[in-house]
């Protein structure tokens, strides 16, 4: 499960020298730090809440994968634009049984989405926390955020578990293909 | 191939250096009558150089019986070390100090190894609003770090102004656990001051119309992090030369929050000095400041802060 960086590299393997950028961005509390931790295959039980940003890069076959964490907490929103220049993919992070700021992330999404500098950046979406039973299905957030409105841009809505890692492949697998169709 | 073949030479090169040091030893111990315990005793004076050595020791003998000495109940120490003179054929009434100055050493070693487990039970314990001593200790911190200005509802977007991330703190303790919330509440309550002044300052920094920077960060959120970072200390055996030094027998959850006043206070101290550009630059100062707290610790003399001295006559054996 935590393999999901590596298989994305592996996947590539054959292009030497590319370096990608992944922005990991959502509320606080959405589950993006433990979801870069598992990308990286580090341990997730000692998470804590993050201040400014957390990066992680990994470097396999001549790659170099870097992913920004950035801090979700309100104050630290204003930040997120400073981070989004020469972005190659978007993931949003969205705690599905958080119900009450469902509103909250959407507006978040739709203001991030109309930054001019992530025009056409294709955009994954990772409906997280299914193991919690409150969790809503991946569906209805999407058309929550009404994201079949989005005709610019690729993108992709997958549910998943950070903690358990549930979902987490899937979602890196589109990512890969996303990727590949790139550089056609 | 190559790699087995360097793998085997490594194992050959350690088990000829084990044997080399055994026999080093044997020789030294013929010489001067004493084994290596006793030798570790006389020649250094006490503190964590000596129960560091004192511990390496036991951990390396051969014998079964000095080996789980360190793991032993701390009920079980008096009879541990009467095993371990007799098992070295020392005389107690020969060398009266040795018993009294190994004692002290394994107090401490074994208090480190529990209070390691004690720390890591409170940070698995998730934070649980249904729990009413939970709800209680939150409030207490609330009380602590704000008396003049009461909390309107449990609930509330107030808990932003102490540094949760939004109105209800329970989703910030996240993996730290209980642990996050019993540090923060020990600092502000029993160093109310400078809890209260570094918390002011996180706010509305005094220094930003000098450096026209944005220095202000999240009191609470920092204090969970600072809680993760004195976690790793302990954790990884960093702070046994500072609770060696400071705690004269078996090291507690109070030394451990002692601890993270001063490292909450430090940071403050060391956060300002940085001047970072903004709150974007959290992470690299921490990450500085960790490896400076690290290698201030690698000096076996190293104290970071001073501790209640209870039995301070202890420490002298």
């Amino acid at each position: 499960m935590g393999e999901g960086l590596l298989s994305v590299i592996q996947r590539l393997r054959g292009s030497p020298g590319q370096e990608l950028r992944i922005v990991l961005l959502g509320l606080d509390n959405a589950g993006k730090t433990t979801l870069l931790k598992r990308l990286a295959s580090e341990e997730v039980t000692t998470i804590t809440p993050t201040q400014g940003f957390n990066i992680k890069s990994v470097h396999s076959h001549g790659f170099k994968l870097n992913v920004w964490d950035i801090g979700g907490q309100r104050s630290v929103r204003p930040y997120w634009r400073k981070y989004l220049g020469s972005t190659d993919l978007l993931i949003y992070v969205i705690d599905s049984a958080d119900q009450k700021r469902f509103e909250e992330t959407g507006q978040e999404l739709a203001e991030l989405t109309e930054d001019e500098s992530l025009t056409g950046v294709p955009l994954l979406v990772f409906a997280n926390k299914q193991d919690l039973v409150t969790a809503a299905p991946a569906a209805e957030i999407a058309e929550g955020l009404s994201l079949h409105t989005y005709r610019d841009r690729e993108w992709q809505i997958q549910a998943c578990s950070a903690l358990s890692g549930e979902g987490v492949q899937d979602g890196m697998n589109w990512i890969s293909s996303q990727i590949m169709s790139r550089k056609k | 191939m190559k790699h087995f073949l360097r793998m085997f030479i490594q194992v050959c090169l350690y088990f000829y250096c084990k044997f080399l040091w055994r026999c080093l030893k044997f020789v030294v111990r013929k010489l001067t009558g004493r084994c290596e315990l006793q030798r570790i005793c006389y020649n250094t004076k006490p503190g964590a150089a000596r129960t560091m050595k004192i511990e390496a020791s036991l951990k390396g003998s051969k014998s079964k019986r000095l080996q789980t000495s360190v793991s032993v109940h701390p009920d079980a120490i008096e009879k541990t070390i009467d095993d371990i003179m007799e098992l070295k054929k020392i005389n107690p009434d020969i060398n009266p100090q040795l018993g009294v100055s190994l004692q002290a050493c394994l107090l401490q070693i074994v208090g480190y190894r529990n209070l390691v487990v004690e720390v890591e039970k409170l940070r698995r314990e998730p934070y649980d609003s249904e729990n009413p001593q939970h709800e209680e200790m939150l409030l207490k911190l609330w009380k602590c770090l704000k008396p003049n200005s009461p909390l309107k509802a449990r609930i509330s977007k107030q808990w932003c102004e102490i540094g949760f991330q939004g109105d209800d703190p329970k989703t910030d303790f996240r993996g730290m656990g209980l642990l996050g919330l019993y540090n923060l509440v020990y600092f502000a309550e029993w160093d109310t001051e400078v809890a209260q002044q570094v918390l002011s300052d996180s706010l509305q920094p005094k220094y930003r119309e000098v450096s026209k920077k944005e220095l202000s960060y999240s009191f609470a959120i920092v204090g969970i992090n600072i809680t993760d970072l004195a976690y790793n200390l302990l954790v990884s055996g960093a702070l046994k030369t500072h609770f060696y030094n400071v705690a004269p027998e078996a090291p507690t959850l109070t030394h451990f929050q002692q601890t993270f006043c001063y490292l909450m206070h430090e940071f403050h101290k060391f956060w300002v000095e940085e001047d970072p550009l903004d709150i974007m630059e959290f992470n690299r100062v921490r990450e500085k400041f960790h490896k400076r707290i690290l290698k201030q610790l690698q000096n076996p003399e190293m104290a970071l802060c001073p501790h209640f001295a209870a039995s301070e006559s202890l420490i002298n054996m």
